[in-house]
């Protein structure tokens, strides 16, 4: 009986470990079921979940290129990038705006009351209180340690030489891409190119080393460029035309010094100018145009001394001959004359056309071109000159941004006057060329013929300090003949030394030429302002051979006068006299 | 020990009986159970488990030191670069025009009577 009893609760207890094992084997099966579908089926949902809180991806900025320059023969930075501080407030977390608002003042400086309306104002979850906050001043504010105030780095351009040559620099906004000048044309170059960062972090965003899928690409520094500028001579050009601009009540000026034999240029300046410092304070947008590129204008007489380069290479003058000015000329029925000062009719010489600016000389020039008459050889002829030789109507490629191309007409019979307005591009009227142009035609005649490309890059320098130099690039060889040159130096300087210019240069040891323009300017509408003028010079100073070519436009100055000789001249003179004084110039041997 | 000699003890130390079964075998060598066995790779592969473990927290551990040194490099070029501004502005033209050495110097020749 018992035997059968324990019979049967062992068969109960088999009964109910089987019914366990089914359970389990059931709850087990389960697990193992959804075990597979989260591991398998959703694999990808579920590792994208995951690494979405592991996985940090970050862009790595590339540290931009810096900009320096030449101090005489060292190179120093005129463009540096410095990290500053923004702070910020969340003012709802500000117990004490006025408590805040005084220490932020003392610290940061700055309107304690601004501060303060700003830091009351607890609607608002942001708000900046000072930008460009240097580190130190940032680290004594948090050090305070008042709830709701922090600050954000942020990497700025800083300019060590304040506003010097700003409009060739141009500047960097905050979205960090070059506007303007060498900013904005080299702004590829310069900027480099960013890094990334992919790893799975702790929480707190600190990669960790042990993970396999870690991704870091540094980034590229951006190159360091150096420009050609010499920050003396840069400075000194920027001062001494800021000086006679202002003398001469003029609405601007431009000046561009260039090595003649390199197309290096040496200074470009442009009053008014701006500080890139402070771009953000500039009302007018047209004080960022480099003006010496953007602001092509109808250069006046300056462009006799390419009138007279021209016919002298062709051979249909002398640099000794003389012609009968009749002392106008009726062209397509309108008179050209000369101006009163210029006496009657009467023989000149070369050297007088070009001293006494004579509008009748350069059409003379023109005609000879013609084989004696202003014809469609004439203009073709000149045309040459003008459009495939000294590279009017085309940009030079300098390293700048909104590089205007001027203006050349074609030589084409257009049912317009065209020989009138031939007639008056010889004289440098119906054209448009910029102070960069005038300068790059007037080097290739000096240097016997050689167009070197005007450039600003001396060299770039990438970051494991390689450097790339610039070589002087020839845009076009046999401009003139090479003793053209030759023949325009000495023409030139009769010019300087019969204009009156005092302090008078000294000849003997220094060579020093030019030529004055005062030119009409146009007006929207058509013909030209009564009495508004542009005063223009193009000249040149060296010892034993031209060292600079120096170009000056000066707009609408109202210091009486013909605007040539009354105001761009001693732009000139000053800039001239500033070289040989500071030792710029190699005297002759 | 093998089978045959193994055979050959059993028959010398055991009396035989009628219908007996005369060959018996029982070995003396002890091996592991199953269950030693699957114990023993569970502890090893523990111990496998802990020692990755071990490896990748220190070398995670790294990446804490990389970071810091990272911070660092990054403090160390901010401030290179704070000075090379501060230098940099030292010596501009500006404040080299306006020093007082500069203001004490007098005035540069007159055009063209300066000789190299």
């Amino acid at each position: 009986m018992d035997s059968q009893q324990n019979k049967q609760n062992i068969a109960a207890v088999l009964r109910r470990i089987k019914l366990w094992h089914i359970v389990l084997m059931l709850v087990l099966t389960v697990f193992m079921i959804r075990a597979f579908y989260v591991q398998v089926i959703r694999y990808d949902f579920y590792r994208k979940t995951a690494l979405s809180d592991q996985l940090k991806q970050y862009e790595i900025p590339a540290s931009r290129g810096t900009i320096k320059a030449y101090d005489g023969t060292s190179i120093v930075p005129i463009v540096l990038n410095q990290k500053l501080y923004t702070v910020y407030a969340d003012p709802m977390f500000i117990k004490d705006p006025s408590k805040v608002a005084a220490s932020v003042r003392d610290i940061i400086g700055g309107d304690e009351g601004k501060y303060r309306k700003q830091l009351e104002q607890k609607t608002l979850r942001y708000t900046i209180l000072s930008k460009k906050v240097p580190k130190d001043k940032m680290d004594r504010l948090l050090a305070l340690k008042y709830p709701g105030i922090g600050s954000q780095e942020q990497t700025y351009r800083t300019y060590p030489q304040g506003s010097l040559a700003g409009q060739v620099l141009g500047f960097v906004p905050d979205d960090g891409k070059g506007r303007y000048g060498i900013e904005q044309a080299l702004n590829s170059q310069l900027s480099g190119t960013p890094g990334e960062l992919k790893a799975i972090t702790d929480a707190s965003g600190v990669p960790l080393a042990a993970s396999g899928s870690n991704v870091e690409d540094n980034p590229v520094p951006g190159k360091d460029v150096v420009l050609t500028l010499d920050i003396g001579i840069q400075k000194q050009v920027e001062q001494l035309l800021a000086k006679d601009i202002k003398r001469d009540k003029a609405d601007s000026g431009s000046v561009v010094v260039m090595d003649p034999y390199t197309g290096q240029i040496k200074a470009m300046a442009n009053y008014p100018s701006y500080d890139p410092a402070k771009y953000y304070d500039v009302e007018d947008g047209n004080l960022f145009n480099n003006t010496s590129i953007t602001h092509p204008i109808e250069i006046g007489s300056i462009m006799k001394t390419l009138t007279t380069a021209a016919a002298l290479d062709q051979g249909v003058i002398k640099s000794n001959s003389t012609f009968y000015d009749p002392s106008f000329y009726m062209v397509d029925k309108f008179k050209i004359t000369n101006i009163e000062e210029d006496g009657g009719p009467g023989t000149r010489t070369i050297a007088q056309l070009l001293n006494l600016s004579l509008n009748t000389g350069a059409v003379w020039e023109l005609m000879q071109m013609g084989g004696g008459k202003l014809d469609k050889q004439a203009r073709e002829a000149w045309y040459e000159y003008l459009a495939h030789r000294f590279l009017f109507g085309q940009a030079t490629g300098i390293e700048q941004g909104y590089e205007a191309t001027g203006l050349v007409p074609k030589p084409e019979e257009n049912g317009a006057g065209i020989d009138l307005t031939y007639a008056n591009t010889s004289f440098g009227q119906a054209m448009t060329a910029t102070t960069l142009q005038v300068a790059s035609a007037i080097s290739a005649v000096l240097n016997g013929g050689t167009y070197y490309k005007p450039h600003l890059v001396a060299q770039t320098i990438d970051a494991h300090g390689n450097a790339t130099v610039q070589p002087p690039e020839v845009v076009k060889q046999g401009v003139v003949k090479p003793e053209i040159g030759q023949q325009m130096i000495p023409l030139m300087q009769y010019v300087v030394d019969n204009h009156n210019i005092v302090p008078a240069f000294n000849q003997d040891r220094y060579m020093v030429g030019g030529k004055t323009g005062t030119a009409q300017i146009a007006k929207p509408t058509g013909g030209y302002y009564d009495n508004d003028f542009n005063g223009t010079y193009l000249g040149f100073v060296g010892g034993n051979k031209p060292q600079y070519v120096i170009a000056v436009f000066v707009n609408k100055p109202k210091n009486g006068g013909y605007a040539g000789t009354a105001a761009a001249q001693p732009v000139f003179a000053d800039i001239a006299h500033m070289l040989i004084n500071n030792a710029y110039v190699i005297p002759k041997k | 020990m093998t089978y045959s000699s193994s055979m050959a003890l059993g028959r010398q130390q055991r009396s035989i009986g009628r219908n007996q079964n005369a060959v018996s075998f029982r070995s003396n060598e002890r091996t592991l159970g199953p269950i030693s066995n699957t114990i023993i790779l569970i502890v090893l592969a523990c111990l496998l488990g802990l020692l990755y473990l071990t490896q990748v927290t220190k070398t995670n551990a790294f990446g804490y030191k990389i970071n810091d040194l990272q911070t660092q490099a990054t403090q160390l070029k901010s401030e290179h670069d704070d000075l090379e501004v501060a230098s940099a502005r030292l010596q501009s033209l500006d404040r080299a025009q306006n020093s007082d050495a500069a203001k004490s110097m007098t005035a540069v020749a007159p055009s063209g009577t300066v000789t190299q």
